[in-house]
């Protein structure tokens, strides 16, 4: 697999979790519960601009950006506070593997930002009510 | 998409010990001097390894001296047994490799300075993963030092900010 593959599956998945996120956000009451929405807002925008520079990445790699599908499926339908807490730190814990694989198949620049995203992913769990782990992202490591 | 699944046995040490699982994989293994073939150097990331599992006995050092002050065991008890087992995984890779000792170290008696002893040594241990994660020749390797930071990170949000008490 080339790096623009890998960066093409990366972006791939992103579209998926942003899409995702924005499900999220949307379902949330800013209202009721404020500090939820702030966190997935907060995410949303991370998970935006990771897009943003996957498709900057692919393009200077000599590739057209794959585009995003028109809809994801999401597991179940999330709507409590509860439930959409938990379907974006499921979404975080994916984003640590997605990008950890990245790091795995790149190099300089690029693995080290993808590095940075994987860290990012694995803090925010902790604002998404999840617990730090011994291998986040290669649990088949433990 | 998750990473390609690889077992805890296979993930360091045949990015290190055997050039041809690597071959076998999509990343290109490190290139190899044939006229030294009969006696293989080491590996190209073994001082790599070796240089994080010494930086992993340092923090270990840290935090063992820490664990001492009134109250901050149990708290650090998550962050002991992370680094044990990141230090174990990397460890076994270079088993052939003399890796050092524990030495002692000094932090502050007060739980609140002792606290932030481990930050700024938790903050160190990262930016020295991050270093050898991009310098890593085996994209496998450099994928499994960049979950020693990404869980050295969480740890360290998981401390919090706030103060021992």
């Amino acid at each position: 697999m080339t790096v623009l593959d890998a960066l093409q599956q990366t972006l791939a998945a992103e579209h998926a979790a942003l899409y995702t996120y924005g499900v999220l956000g949307a379902r949330t009451s800013q209202a009721a519960t404020t500090e939820l929405y702030d966190v997935l807002t907060a995410g949303y925008r991370r998970h935006r601009a990771r897009r943003d520079r996957l498709r900057l990445l692919v393009v200077e790699a000599g590739g057209e950006p794959v585009a995003a599908a028109a809809a994801y499926g999401l597991d179940g339908r999330p709507v409590r506070p509860a439930q959409l807490q938990a379907a974006a730190l499921e979404l975080e814990a994916t984003g640590v593997a997605t990008m950890l694989a990245l790091v795995a198949r790149s190099t300089g620049t690029v693995r080290e930002w993808a590095m940075a995203e994987a860290t990012w992913s694995a803090s925010w769990q902790l604002e998404l009510g999840g617990e730090a782990q011994t291998w986040p992202g290669a649990p088949e490591l433990g | 998409m998750p990473g390609r699944p690889l077992s805890r046995r296979t993930a360091v040490g045949s990015a290190l010990a055997t050039p041809l699982v690597l071959a076998a994989c999509d990343i290109d293994p490190p290139p190899r001097d044939d006229a030294s073939a009969a006696s293989p150097p080491p590996p190209e990331d073994a001082e790599l390894v070796a240089t994080v599992v010494a930086a992993l006995v340092r923090a270990e050092g840290v935090l063992a001296a820490t664990a001492a002050a009134p109250g901050l065991a149990a708290r650090l008890e998550p962050l002991v047994a992370a680094h044990a087992a990141h230090r174990e995984l990397l460890a076994g890779a270079v088993a052939d490799t003399e890796l050092p000792g524990a030495s002692p170290a000094r932090v502050p008696d007060a739980p609140d300075r002792a606290l932030a002893a481990v930050r700024r040594s938790e903050q160190r241990l990262l930016r020295q993963l991050r270093e050898a994660c991009v310098a890593a020749a085996s994209g496998d390797l450099a994928r499994v030092l960049a979950s020693v930071a990404a869980s050295t990170a969480q740890h360290s949000a998981a401390l919090g900010s706030g103060t021992a008490a």
